[in-house]
């Protein structure tokens, strides 16, 4: 910038400065951006990725889960078990499901890689606890959680639009 | 005559007592209102959870700095750490016994009062080095240096701006200078000084808010209290209840500065327009002059939180070059200008 005379620095000074305080004073009656989060929520966006939950089939209750493991395995904070006992028709069996999901990020990862579409990312996420027990979730929770598959026809609201 | 004593005495306690009161009860207005004006001019909304519009959000936070655990550093001057406190709010506590509230409604009014309020208000930065020196710090150190190189540079200015007024209304005596400032020209444009006296109170008044601003140190001229370069400045040590004695008289001292500033340039306590409370006589007048001091004093406060949100702060060598080479030629100029105006006029 080159250097002004005295006066000349004063005057623009005094504008800058006149400038700077319209601009604020604008502001000071703009609508304001804050949410105030209990009263009022997010509009989630479409596609938005919450904790994974497993829905199940509203006829037969059961969800797609066939035990391949592929959701534990490529988690990065390894927090999902999955464990199965193959049955008598050589077929694995889901025995115990859990995802701890106080260290879960909502990567999505999992519900990308899940080939049947059993995991699927949910708009849970207001999932504070008192314990951190209370945070590792099992497969009946989960199952609560997911609801019924989306291709039924009397689901439920609070299941998923979207299929991993 | 002991009865006398004793009515003296009792008048005394009851006067501190209500301005002591005022102040508090200003002071968690002025703080809960600046963190609103801070946050609209931020397009957020500000603390609206305590109480209706969040206005007990003030106390909430002073009854959490009650309970804190009061720390004094191991390398600290102990007595002098204690006592900074005291020393900075003390100033800040005296400048209102010559505050005109209103139409008598004035603790006590000195015949220098305006010279009494530049003395007391110079104080406050003892206490500053005090606390600065007492941390033990360096960081409260050199806040406390800069708040007296800063106090040095500005408050030269701002006596010469007081004495702008003081010569249009020939009295150092505050309420006197108020009376001064009495009538409409025209019946409707008040005759305030910044509205007088060929635009020469006017400049003055700007730059009495510019050297009160630096007094105070108030943004822009806060380099006390710089965050980037002094974390807190002289305070830096200080937390619990200390803390909120000096961020009781910082508030305090804006509000000062604003009351102030109100008095000398801005009518006092005397109405904008003759039909809302010029005529009214006794105990209503009273009332009214209270009002007004206080709805003006409130919009001056609201112009320092306005310029608090907006402005950056100054370099340190930026804010000497600006007390020395801008502020005092203009308050000389200024003053020799409305000398000659009321000699030649007056």
């Amino acid at each position: 910038m080159r250097r002004r005379r005295l006066p000349a620095e004063i005057i623009y000074t005094a504008v800058s400065l006149v400038k700077g305080l319209i601009v604020t004073g604008i502001n000071f009656w703009r609508k304001k951006v804050t949410l105030l989060y209990p009263e009022q929520r997010w509009n989630l966006p479409e596609g938005y990725r919450g904790m994974p939950v497993m829905p199940v089939d509203s006829k037969t209750g059961r969800d797609k889960c066939i035990a391949c493991g592929a959701c534990m395995r490529i988690c990065p904070e390894q927090i999902i078990t999955v464990e199965h006992e193959v049955g008598e028709d050589k077929k694995r069996k889901l025995t115990a499901f859990s995802i701890d999901v106080s260290r879960c990020m909502f990567c999505g990862l999992c519900t990308e890689v899940c080939p049947t579409g059993g995991l699927v990312p949910s708009e849970l996420y207001e999932l504070s606890s008192l314990s951190r027990d209370e945070m590792k979730y099992g497969l009946d929770e989960l199952h609560k959680l997911g609801g019924f598959h989306p291709e039924e026809p009397e689901q439920e609201p609070e299941s998923d639009e979207e299929e991993g | 005559m002991n009865s006398e004593i004793l009515l003296i005495v009792g008048k005394m306690v009851l006067v501190a007592a209500v301005i002591l009161g005022f102040i508090l009860f200003a002071v968690l207005y002025i703080i809960w209102g600046l963190r609103r004006v801070m946050g609209f001019i931020q397009s957020r909304i500000g603390p609206n959870r305590v109480g209706p519009q969040g206005i007990f959000q003030t106390i909430a936070d002073a009854l959490k700095l009650l309970q804190k655990e009061d720390v004094i550093p191991e390398g600290a001057d102990r007595w002098l750490f204690t006592l900074a406190p005291i020393i900075v709010f003390v100033p800040a506590y005296l400048v209102y016994v010559v505050m005109p509230f209103g139409d008598g409604l004035v603790a006590e009014d000195l015949n220098i009062g305006i010279v009494y309020v530049s003395a007391i208000t110079s104080i406050a930065v003892i206490g500053i080095i005090v606390a600065g020196w007492a941390s033990n710090n360096k960081w409260s150190l050199l806040g406390a240096f800069r708040a007296a190189a800063q106090l040095v540079a500005y408050e030269v200015p701002m006596v010469l701006a007081i004495c702008v007024p003081v010569l249009f209304a020939g009295s150092l005596s505050l309420q006197q200078i108020v009376m001064a400032q009495k009538g409409y020209t025209f019946g409707f444009i008040p005759r305030w000084f910044i509205f007088s006296g060929w635009g020469l109170p006017a400049i003055a008044s700007v730059i009495y808010l510019g050297a009160g601003l630096a007094e105070i140190n108030h943004t822009p001229f806060d380099i006390m209290e710089a965050e980037s370069e002094l974390v807190a400045g002289f305070n830096v040590e200080y937390s619990g209840m200390k803390f909120a004695f000096f961020f009781l008289e910082e508030f305090a001292a804006s509000f000062t500065i604003s009351a102030i500033a109100v008095t000398l340039f801005l009518g006092g306590w005397q109405p904008p327009l003759p039909f809302l409370g010029a005529q009214l006589t006794g105990f209503a007048h009273t009332i009214v002059s209270l009002f007004w001091f206080l709805v003006k004093s409130g919009a001056v406060v609201l112009v320092l939180m306005w310029i608090r949100g907006t402005w950056p702060r100054v370099r340190v060598d930026q804010l000497m070059n600006f007390g020395w080479k801008v502020m005092i030629p203009a308050g000389l100029f200024t003053l020799l200008a409305a000398g000659t105006v009321v000699a030649v006029w007056g």
